[in-house]
């Protein structure tokens, strides 16, 4: 078995999980996406027997696949200007037939393309979470005017207003920026009806939490953790970047676990960063999970947390295993350990610059 | 920020000043962070929970 991560090598989570794996022995390779380029090409053969290469790498029965961050396709910048569009879609269309396959494949895929694709709406999760028995606030996303309106009317509402998407406005030479986060929003400060067309947003009940909970998915294991800033924000993301948060290992309700697993269950997710927001009566509210959100930064705030030791221990057992990932934790080194070599400079770093991000934005 | 026709979102998004923006990327002691929303001065790139990636 190897682990095949579709990422750059130097992506953030992958660079020290690579690194953890291949301390404790394991195989890892990792191809960053369909591109012109050597490690970028691939071959589909299907003939008899399916052979499926990735940048050198054969795909082999037993394989698992870790579908971290794949970049978009890159078609060689040589071809005709009249051939440029074409030759996108193809590249962009025969990743799309190599990201499919995979799952027909004898591999275990982290997760599954396909749900990934479906679970990645927001729409979707909430409808999902809440047919799994977990509670949700009552949602609208909309870009219609009167709707918007409509839903802010309703009686002793509270309301919050966020983006299906993160993204960053940066002004022109300044390095100053403005990040999207949720924020609350009352009727009167709805903003003309012109404005609410300008972009599609989420309008939602105002979940009175108490604090927040990040809750890593991994199989039939879910680990949770409350996250409690002193501003009490309503959008901690920040914070935690600010160093301001703590997360501090919970129990996961029973029931809240229940609806969770077959949340998983139904949406064939196997892995996952899961939000909630609890309130005062220690009700847990499902808010939206990100199948490939960050993790290991919860081993940066809590060092007993060890995920990247857990997702190492859970990528290397039979796929459903019920066993506890606890159990096989220690034979992978830790976040930790990894950190103390990326300051003294024994590993490569890790980030490097990327052709156009899709989240950025500059403004005057 | 200039008023004239932006969207909602930005109306409510959070400022961060550069020195806000340099604490973020110097709050671990290491050249990277993996937080749920991550800005990379260096490489004017946001770096997060989602990723748009081979998604479209």
């Amino acid at each position: 078995m190897k682990l095949i991560v579709l990422a750059p090598e130097d992506d953030n989570h992958t660079a020290p999980i690579k690194w953890a794996m291949e301390k404790a022995g394991q195989k890892v390779v990792c191809w960053a996406g369909l591109s012109w380029t050597d490690e970028g090409q691939s071959s589909l053969l299907m003939n008899g027997d399916d052979t499926l290469i990735l940048g050198g790498h054969s795909v082999d029965a037993g394989d698992v696949i870790w579908i971290r961050r794949p970049e978009v396709p890159v078609p060689n910048p040589k071809v005709s200007e009249s051939d440029k569009k074409f030759a996108s879609l193809e590249y962009r269309c025969f990743y799309h037939s190599i990201a499919y396959f995979l799952e027909t494949l004898p591999v275990w895929c982290i997760n599954k393309y396909s749900a990934a694709r479906v679970m990645i709406q927001k729409a979707v999760q909430l409808q999902l979470a809440r047919k799994c028995g977990l509670k949700t606030p009552a949602t609208l996303m909309s870009n219609h005017p009167a709707a918007v309106r409509e839903f802010f009317a309703r009686e002793n509402s509270r309301n919050i207003c966020k983006g299906f998407t993160p993204h960053v406005w940066q002004k022109e030479g300044k390095m100053s920026v403005a990040i999207t986060e949720t924020f609350e929003l009352a009727s009167d400060q709805l903003p003309s009806d012109e404005v609410l067309t300008y972009a599609p947003a989420i309008y939602q009940e105002r979940v009175p939490k108490e604090y927040d909970i990040r809750m890593v998915l991994m199989g039939n294991h879910i680990y949770s953790y409350a996250l409690k800033n002193k501003k009490q924000a309503l959008d901690w993301r920040q914070d935690a970047g600010l160093g301001h948060v703590t997360a501090e290992l919970v129990p996961t309700p029973p029931d809240v676990e229940k609806g969770v697993l077959e949340f998983a269950r139904r949406s064939g997710l196997c892995f996952g960063s899961l939000d909630f927001g609890v309130d005062a009566k220690g009700t847990w509210w499902f808010l939206e999970i990100n199948e490939e959100g960050q993790f290991l930064w919860i081993d940066q705030f809590n060092r007993e947390a060890r995920l990247l030791e857990k997702f190492c221990a859970f990528v290397t057992a039979p796929q459903g295993s019920t066993l506890p990932l606890e159990a096989r934790q220690d034979l992978f080194p830790s976040l930790q350990e990894y950190e103390e070599l990326l300051k003294n400079e024994q590993v490569p770093p890790v980030g490097r610059p990327r052709q156009e991000d899709p989240f950025l934005s500059m403004e005057a | 920020m200039n008023d004239q026709n932006r969207v909602l979102i930005r109306k409510g998004a959070r400022e961060l000043t550069e020195q806000e923006v340099d604490a973020v990327n110097g709050a671990f002691k290491v050249n990277h962070t993996l937080t749920p929303c991550f800005i990379d001065k260096k490489q004017q790139l946001l770096n997060g929970d989602q990723s748009i990636g081979e998604c479209g």
